[in-house]
């Protein structure tokens, strides 16, 4: 008998900054009707990566729940995010606010341009990444899908490139495969697909480009059965990885029958 | 009712501050500590990340923190986020 799927893909892991994960799902905590269904989604995608945010605690809401009280971080890993940040100098404090909490030392690092598009500032995310990098996070940036910035960001240090498959919450999939394509050829360090995907087999095209994980939020979160999309979504990752590493059959012009000729 | 005479009595001792909370202005007790703040607002001490005046103050700092006059304090907590 072959592996198991479940084999197959514990010894196909991925590495950031000499961490080691299973899972090429990376999941975000925002949009969901509630923290407890967004918990049951969290474990249903088997994701080991949550993007969370920092924003202030409203004062009016004595004892309240707080998100990490739903989030097993003996299971996860945190990735902060400095999503609403606009220019490099705002994007470094909530860095610092983040690595302050004791919790972790990885970043999503957003440098955005404007609030209509959600695109990145490609020149304050890398003076950010630069900074961040000198100070010991593990930066992982948020990006469009040019090759060039890529490259200037794994230059600067980072310690992964991001780019968005189409714009953030868009559920576009992924616009501009050719671009990830290059980004692939060209840099070394881990590229994800993050923001825009809105199905499974969006998913699935963007693992079987190569990109070493996708990282998805709105996806699940806004689905209209979410628990179901979370457990669509963890098979679809891991799908598009085993058919990225099976090695598709190329595409021809012309039929090529499946069955021997007839021969009687 | 008992309470506004309260705060009207401190204010005329001069022990109470005026301070800013998440961009909210407060009148709190002279002496009062960012621990103690925390504390008084009910907020779980070990989700809060906490700023004055631009500054991280770290949790073993706390309670050793004297909030002043003007103060300017950021309570802020992991929230969800894509």
């Amino acid at each position: 008998m072959g592996e198991t799927l479940e084999q197959l893909v514990q010894k196909d892991p991925w590495q950031i900054n000499g961490k080691t994960f299973t899972s090429r799902l990376l999941v975000g905590t925002g949009k969901y009707p509630t923290n407890e269904l967004m918990a049951q989604c969290l474990e249903a995608s088997g994701t080991q990566i949550v993007t969370v945010a920092l924003r202030r605690i409203p004062l009016d809401k004595k004892g309240e729940k707080n998100l990490l009280d739903f989030i097993d971080l003996k299971k996860v890993t945190l990735l902060p995010n400095t999503a609403g940040c606009f220019n490099a100098e705002e994007a470094i404090r909530v860095a610092h606010l983040s690595r302050a909490s004791g919790i972790s030392d990885f970043i999503k690092l957003e440098v955005l341009f404007d609030e209509q598009t959600l695109l990145p500032d490609p020149l304050a995310t890398l003076e950010a990444t630069k900074i961040l990098v000198k100070e010991g996070f593990t930066v992982m940036c948020y990006t469009s899908d040019d090759p060039v910035m890529a490259q200037k960001l794994e230059q600067a240090g980072a310690h992964a490139v991001m780019p968005a498959g189409s714009p953030i919450g868009s559920g576009q999939g992924v616009l501009n495969p050719n671009n990830i394509r290059i980004i692939l050829e060209k840099v070394k360090c881990p590229v994800l697909v993050d923001a825009g995907v809105g199905s499974a087999s969006d998913v699935a095209v963007a693992m079987e480009l190569g990109v070493v994980a996708v990282l998805l939020n709105t996806a699940i979160a806004h689905a209209k059965d979410p628990l179901r999309m979370a457990y669509a979504m963890k098979n679809a990752t891991e799908a598009g990885r085993l058919s990225y590493l099976a090695g598709r059959i190329p595409k021809k012009l012309y039929a090529q029958a499946s069955t021997p000729p007839k021969d009687f | 009712m008992v309470k506004d005479v309260r705060l009207v009595l401190i204010r005329k001792r001069g022990v109470l501050l005026k301070l800013f909370v998440n961009g909210e202005p407060k009148e709190l007790e002279s002496g009062l500590s960012l621990e103690g703040l925390i504390l008084h607002l009910g907020i779980k001490k070990e989700a809060v990340v906490a700023e004055v005046n631009r500054e991280i103050i770290q949790p073993d700092k706390r309670a050793g923190l004297s909030l002043q006059e003007g103060d300017q304090i950021e309570l802020i907590q992991f929230v969800g986020g894509g």
